[in-house]
């Protein structure tokens, strides 16, 4: 199928891009790489009236070191990212987590800020920023502002982003030295988005877990954070009996997970005690 | 066939030492593909072409009251705009079998599944085209959907078609041989259900088609990526009452059809389009989400239960099918033969003597079912191999002895089997013995003890198979296919210059068939690759044919090309010999020269024949024409109706394939993971190697995908829910096992050159293989999966439900 | 009514001017505007890769582009793979190695092949599998393309 018709703009700096938004308001859709929406455009899932492609906005492809985060421009490829010598020394989780995205052509064009703002509950970035309490900077008319990812991602496919704002920058905390992190997930196939997934961090001091961290992707409407687990993690000594019975608290506590062609509601709960105990095995053993 | 002789062996041929034929020599398609410049249709832009975009119903189940053009037709752009009110007024309905259960192309009464099509129109481009689409306004009354086979086939169900007293569209019981007194007699009898889910083909490039009406000459033209393009010509003279020679169709290079291409009601569309738009060429270029829903998509929807006698020994004596298969709404697309095929190796490679197949065809308000490589056997492969899995299970015997004890023995072929057809030769027990010996079958079954004691979940599976190969129509007369026998000719010429020309009637789908064509008149006429040349001729310039189909083409079309060379060599005898003045019968042709049986060094070149032909009227016999060409059809031998039963001879040969798959189950997420893969494939003599080497392993990823990723699934409310490849899931790089892979050769004593067909292939062996193992895998928890694909949510479930007992 | 967009690129090394209306896709603009039809389309919806190009080097998808997102890059495309009747070691190596059938995929899975040997000249089997994971084959079943893909990396090492 072949997209409805929309006008098309392609602003060149932050400021004149929240302007469209605002001048067209919720009619206007953003286009960053455009990975998930020209899908949705062809099939006229997605029928904006028009279209404001950020592709052309300067400044916003970058990754850098800044107190104890890597800030990164929201249009940064993931590409990018996955190749990235500092992602994979002071931040490995996310090249993990790129690796996983989809396909390198998809990578090619699909942008760290794009995937985030999307909110496809299934996909990795979400769940990694929630796990590192990433902040998403913004740009509305109101000025520049900092969302918590405690408090961006709302629903399925939907952020605290406003229609007129533009997510510019994440910015992911460091892990601390020597603390253990892991993601894992399980897809039909390699590349497709999970079933269910987990990214897990924790540290280990003298012998017991400290700030465990248990967020699970492709279960829920959105990345979800299972404190139950993590309380039942924290100051515990680690061990094969502690994260199997962790992954079952996991499956016992979470909302009733989605339900499609693939996977079932139950098979879900199921899974993500599965991946969460498979994440804190993972994430115990690079504890350094 | 005519008196004539065909070469048994390769070294039969006219020549010293073939250089061609039997090596995988490169094939002579791939310049143009592997530079994009291959015709594929939506390549092709004619003058003043319009776009056709077509409505679809997105109701299972509904009565049209009203269909109102007006507002997309008024629309900029659109020039035409087609309902079902042309299609009553141009057409007749379509259907293939059984008899009657068909439709008109475009929605006239009511819509019988989501994406049947309602309204299309002409536009100057597909954008506008589709933009037009959502200004149709359809009024329709929701009728409930039927969706459930069983419920279906109920006399109280709702029906399908309200003309027809029931959903039924085909019921009858086949009885070969004592089978109830086998299963009162047996020691041990079995009996299973099991399920698989609707896959198909899903070639990657889509049905498309050009279609011309010349509204002066009132001539049809169609271009498009026809898998048969004779045989869519004259379905669509009959659609439209035109007479057949006023329709002409041209096939382009396709990429890819594996039954599945479809295309009949775009074609039919775009045919009544052009006829609205004054003559102007309409496209219509399927996209997916057309294919998956409304395409020649889906294949197989069926509902099995199986019954085994069994003796002390493991000799399985009776063999019972019943079989509930789900055709979908109509019976337009040959879905129907798919069930009748199995008749054709329906005890499989084994010698049961007696067999009942109980059969029964629903119509439901899903997609009508198409074919799909293998056509059928496949999942009747898979229960006949599960079952002698059971057998072997309780009795005590190993999986592969059991297959053992039942092969039919070496020394019994010809062999026919209860269902009636012949099988032409094989070797089972050697191409098992080849794959034991390959995979350390032993060492296999040791590794296997030590991980189920660490409580690793890994099993094996071995499974023999038959591919029925040269298909018939007269395999599937008891469903009401006509006629028997399918003519496949070839036209081959050799111009003044000694190049030879061969023209054929099928496109480029990738099967690699006119390079077998080339290899054949190379080693024919004693010439190099580079001096043949193929060509596609449209079905009013081509010799009877059909095209790719069924294992069929590669043998047929060898036959057509010896026996065209053969004729056309007669000619040349007869010119060579006035030459020599000698008796036609004294001269022979032999590495590329017509010499005297006696005088060797009287001989003169081909190509010289040819020049004297074309060049010297003055030379040639009286009774020879200046026509240095000959055109041959091939059908296969000793074809005939079938008894009263459905006993025919109907497939001409029985290649043969043994695989070997070890599997590892994850009981935590009902993953499977293939850990080793086998295959010796037996299908006679191998024109070109590296054709064949490309079919086992294209139709077992084929095969993997079927076994463990696809599936159509509709909800209870008839909606299809796999719409896209986000959710039709194809295997990928990362999914399809590398295996290693031995051939064996029985060549057949009914083909030229001793070939077998070979193109369907591992598609009959590899789900049954992969099932076979999976429940090896399982046996230790004492559960079965019967239901295909083994999706992680279903063998986790099986896993689950055992856990809890 | 929407108005058209300018668009130049450059494809193959040469330069092309046109226009198109904002929603047409890249895959369309190439094949219909510019009469580049060697890059097919299987699905449009971003999964199959048959309509995989280069855009500045690296592989994308060209029917979840569109054709105003391309404005002013640098494509390549199957067609700028051959030089005159001098085929490419990618093309070579899929013609030695069978690494196609119907050959409706293969202008998309060498474009993906290309990209991956630019950066790795002696890639693992897993790095091919990485590369060529988000592309599919209906036919060949993936052996014949994982030799071609060797094949040619191999041609390539000892071109330079």
């Amino acid at each position: 199928m072949k997209p409805a018709p929309f006008e098309y703009y392609a602003p060149t700096s932050v400021a004149e891009t929240v302007a469209l938004l605002e001048q067209h308001g919720p009619e206007a859709k953003l286009l960053a790489g455009g990975q998930s929406l020209v899908p949705l455009l062809n099939m006229r899932l997605a029928r904006p009236t028009v279209v404001v492609d950020v592709g052309r906005v300067a400044g916003l492809d970058y990754v850098r070191e800044e107190d104890g985060a890597l800030a990164i421009g929201a249009m940064t490829s993931q590409r990018t990212i996955e190749r990235s010598e500092l992602v994979e020394q002071r931040l490995p989780l996310l090249r993990a987590a790129t690796r996983l995205v989809g396909h390198p052509q998809i990578r090619n064009r699909g942008t760290v800020g794009g995937s985030i703002a999307h909110a496809d509950p299934a996909a990795e970035y979400p769940a990694v920023a929630l796990a590192l309490d990433a902040q998403m900077r913004v740009a509305g008319p109101g000025g520049e502002r900092v969302i918590e990812a405690a408090d961006f991602f709302v629903t399925y496919l939907t952020t605290a982003l406003e229609p007129s704002d533009v997510l510019t920058e994440v910015r992911m905390p460091l892990l601390p030295g020597g603390a253990g992190w892991s993601i894992v997930e399980i897809a039909r196939r390699h590349g497709d988005f999970a079933l269910a997934g987990a990214v897990v961090t924790l540290s280990v001091d003298s012998g017991s877990i400290k700030d465990p961290r248990v967020v699970l992707f492709g279960v829920g409407a959105t990345p979800i954070r299972v404190r139950e687990a993590e309380e039942r993690l924290a100051g515990e000594s680690p061990s094969e009996a502690l994260f199997t019975e962790a992954g079952k608290l996991v499956s016992e506590v979470i909302d009733e997970p989605l339900s499609d062609i693939h996977a079932t509601a139950e098979f879900r709960r199921h899974l993500a005690g599965v991946m969460a105990q498979r994440g804190l095995a993972e994430a115990a053993g690079r504890v350094a | 066939m005519g008196g004539f002789e065909f070469p048994k062996s390769i070294d039969d041929l006219p020549v010293t030492n073939p250089k061609w034929v039997g090596r995988p020599v490169k094939r002579v398609e791939d310049p143009q593909l592997i530079t994009g410049r291959a015709e594929f249709i939506d390549n092709v832009e004619l003058p003043g072409m319009l776009h056709c975009a077509i409505l679809h119903s997105p109701h299972p189940h509904a009565r049209i009251k009203s269909i109102d053009m007006s507002r997309a037709a008024a629309m900029p752009g659109v020039v035409t705009t087609l309902t079902g009110e042309d299609a009553e007024r141009w057409t007749r309905k379509s259907y293939t079998t059984p008899e009657g259960w068909g439709t008109y192309v475009l929605a006239t009464d009511k819509v019988r599944f989501v994406g049947e099509p309602v309204a299309a129109v002409a536009a100057t481009s597909r954008y506008i085209a589709e933009d037009a689409l959502e200004l149709i306004d359809v009024e329709y009354e929701l009728l409930d959907p039927i969706v459930d086979a069983f419920a279906a086939a109920q006399p109280d169900s709702p029906k399908v078609f309200d003309e027809h007293e029931n959903n039924i569209m085909y019921q009858r019981k086949f009885t070969w041989g004592e089978v109830d007194e086998a299963f009162a007699q047996a020691g041990h009898t079995y009996t299973e259900k099991f399920r698989w889910h609707r896959v198909g083909a899903n070639p990657l490039e889509t049905f498309g088609v050009i279609s011309e009406w010349d509204l002066v000459e009132d001539t049809l033209t169609c271009r498009g990526s026809f898998q048969t393009p004779s045989y869519m010509a004259m379905g669509r003279a009959a659609t439209f009452r035109l007479p057949s020679n006023k329709v002409r169709f041209i096939g382009q290079p396709h990429g890819g059809s594996f039954g599945g291409k479809g295309g009949g009601r775009g074609t039919d569309i775009t045919a009544m389009l052009s006829r609205k738009a004054g003559g102007r060429p309409v496209k219509w270029i399927e996209d997916r989400i057309e294919y998956l829903t409304a395409g020649g998509s889906q294949a197989w929807d069926r509902h099995y239960e199986v019954s085994i006698a069994v003796k002390n020994d493991g000799t399985v004596t009776a063999l019972r099918v019943k079989l509930l298969d789900d055709l979908g709404a109509t019976a337009e697309g040959f879905g129907a033969t798919g069930a009748v095929k199995p008749m054709a190796s329906f005890t499989g490679c084994y010698a049961i003597p007696a067999a009942e197949y109980d059969l029964t065809l629903v119509a439901t308000n899903k997609l009508p079912a198409s074919p799909y490589r293998g056509m059928g056997p496949p999942p009747h492969n898979f229960v006949l191999e599960q079952m002698m899995d059971i057998a072997a299970r309780d009795l005590g015997i190993d999986p592969a002895e059991i297959r053992r004890r039942n092969f039919i023995p070496p020394d019994q072929f010809p062999y026919i089997i209860p269902s009636g057809n012949e099988y032409d030769s094989g070797e089972y027990e050697a191409a098992l013995d080849k794959v034991l010996e390959m995979s350390g079958y032993e060492e296999l079954r040791n590794e296997q003890e030590e991980a189920r004691a660490q409580g690793r979940l890994i099993g094996v599976g071995v499974v023999s198979t038959i591919e029925p190969g040269v298909f018939d129509w007269n395999a599937y007369t008891v469903i009401g296919t006509r006629g028997i026998g399918i003519p496949e000719g070839v036209n081959v010429s050799i111009d003044t210059m000694g190049k030879i020309t061969a023209r054929v009637g099928f496109a480029l789908e990738g099967q690699g068939q006119y390079t077998v064509v080339t290899q054949l008149l190379a080693d024919y006429f004693c010439v190099e690759l580079e001096d043949v040349r193929v060509v596609m001729a449209d079905n009013l310039s081509a010799p009877p044919n059909f095209g790719p189909g069924g294992s069929r083409l590669g043998v047929a079309i060898t036959g057509a090309v010896l026996g065209a060379a053969q004729r056309l060599t007669e000619k040349l005898v007869k010119v060579a010999a006035k030459l020599f003045e000698v008796q036609p019968e004294d001269v022979e042709l032999l590495d590329g020269e017509l010499r005297v049986k006696s005088v060797p060094e009287s001989k003169i070149s081909v190509r010289n024949v040819v020049g004297i032909m074309l060049n010297r009227s003055d030379m040639l016999p009286p009774d020879v024409d200046p026509s240095p060409e000959a055109t041959f059809a091939w059908t296969a031998p000793g074809r005939v109706e079938p008894d009263e039963q459905g006993r025919v001879k109907s497939y001409l040969t029985a290649a043969n394939a043994c695989h070997l798959v070890m599997v590892e189950v994850d009981p935590d997420t009902g993953m499977v993971e293939i850990l080793k893969y086998y295959i010796a494939d037996d299908c006679g003599t191998r024109l070109n190697p590296a054709n064949v080497d490309g079919m086992i392993q294209g139709a077992l990823a084929q095969g993997v995908g079927a076994a463990l990723l696809e599936e159509y699934v509709y909800d209870e409310n008839a909606q299809p829910l796999t719409a896209s490849f986000m959710d039709y899931l194809l295997p990928t790089i990362h999914e399809v096992p590398m295996p290693e892979k031995a051939s064996l050769v029985t060549p057949s004593p009914f083909t030229p050159l001793g070939a077998k067909g070979a193109g369907e292939s591992a598609i009959h062996t590899t789900p049954a293989a992969i099932m076979c193992a999976i429940n090896d895998a399982l046996l230790p928890l004492k559960v079965r999966a019967t239901e295909v694909p083994a999706s992680p949510n279903r063998v986790w479930k099986l896993i689950q439900d055992a856990q809890q007992q | 009514m929407i108005s058209q967009r300018d668009i130049r690129l450059t494809v193959n090394g040469v330069s092309y001017e046109g226009s198109a209306e904002p929603r047409m896709t890249l895959v369309d603009f190439l094949r219909h505007e510019l009469g580049l039809v060697g890059t097919h389309v299987g699905c449009e919806h971003g999964v199959c890769g048959a309509c995989t190009i280069l855009m500045d080097g690296k592989a994308v998808r060209s029917c979840i582009m569109l054709a105003a997102q391309a404005d002013g890059a640098d494509l390549m495309t199957v067609e700028g793979l051959a030089k005159d009747a001098e085929l490419h070691p990618i093309q070579q190596a899929f013609m030695e190695e069978r690494g196609l059938q119907c050959g409706f995929c293969t202008p998309g899975f060498m474009m993906s092949i290309h990209e991956l040997l630019q950066t790795t000249t002696d890639p693992s089997d897993e790095e091919i599998r990485d590369a060529l994971g988000g592309a599919i084959c209906r036919c060949t079943g993936y052996e014949s393309i994982l030799k071609s893909v060797r094949n040619a990396a191999a041609k390539l090492r000892a071109s330079t």
